[in-house]
């Protein structure tokens, strides 16, 4: 990988840090990650800069009791459970989507796709049309 | 609740390896990674994400304290480019606790020594 690109790449990881640990340690971390230039030392810096990142976001978590999103936006107390599963949830059909669009085979039986699998999707899509027709034929 | 885990034996794997590689002077962070590489003949590397991770709670322990940036005695051996850079030093405490937790895995070795002894002559 490009240097300036993999150093683009390491730079946005410590951007997701939160900000108490990066503005106590983001800028040795760089540091230390231009100072590696052994073989191998890029993809060893990024599972550990990716390692850092989730167990920092979980500590933060825990300890303030409350949930920040890179962004920046916070949530908190009981919301927490509800946004898991809604992001669960969501990255779930994202994947299934994605399968959908490319049409990958199922790997179980290569002639069904998985477009076949799941019609459930189908229902999805066809839900604000029928949502459209419900509210036509109440007056 | 993690200060207390880190003063008490046993300690974790990068615990120990940062604890004994600031035992033989002041060091800043890629100066400990090094020296985890040196002291494991390799085998052991830590990240710089885990490294100050440790860090963090090791100074919240008491263990390790952050060298004031006037004190050049201790950065005699820092290239100019190296001296803007975070230095750290283990406490009086930190020293004991890495004493406490020498002498507790010379106790493993010894008994390991021990019972792959008994064993051998066992089946003799």
């Amino acid at each position: 990988m490009n240097r300036a690109v993999s150093r683009l790449a390491y730079r946005v990881i410590l951007r997701l840090h939160p900000a108490s640990f990066r503005d106590e340690f983001g800028s040795e971390m760089q540091w230390i990650f231009e100072q590696e230039r052994q073989p191998g030392a890029a993809a060893h810096l990024f599972l550990d800069g990716t390692l850092s990142l989730l167990r920092q976001r979980f500590k933060s978590q825990n300890s303030h009791g409350q949930l920040s999103i890179a962004s920046g936006v916070i949530i908190t107390g009981p919301g927490i459970a509800p946004v898991r599963f809604f992001q669960a949830a969501l990255t779930l059909s994202l994947l299934c989507f994605g399968l959908m669009l490319l049409k990958l085979p199922n790997p179980l039986n290569a002639s069904v796709t998985w477009a076949d699998r799941m019609p459930c999707y189908t229902v999805t899509l066809q839900a604000p049309s029928h949502a459209e027709v419900v509210l036509q034929s109440a007056p | 609740m993690l200060a207390k885990n880190a003063k008490n034996p046993p300690l974790s794997s990068a615990t120990l390896h940062i604890l004994l590689a600031l035992a033989g002077g002041n060091l800043h962070g890629y100066g400990i990674i090094k020296e985890v590489v040196r002291n494991s003949d390799g085998h052991y590397r830590l990240g710089p994400g885990t490294l100050y991770d440790n860090l963090k709670k090791l100074i919240n322990a008491g263990l390790v304290a952050d060298v004031p940036t006037s004190s050049s005695s201790t950065r005699k051996a820092a290239s100019a480019k190296e001296e803007d850079r975070r230095f750290f030093s283990l406490t009086r405490e930190g020293k004991d606790v890495l004493s406490r937790e020498v002498d507790r895995l010379q106790g493993v070795v010894t008994k390991a020594r021990a019972r792959l002894q008994e064993a051998r002559t066992g089946r003799a």
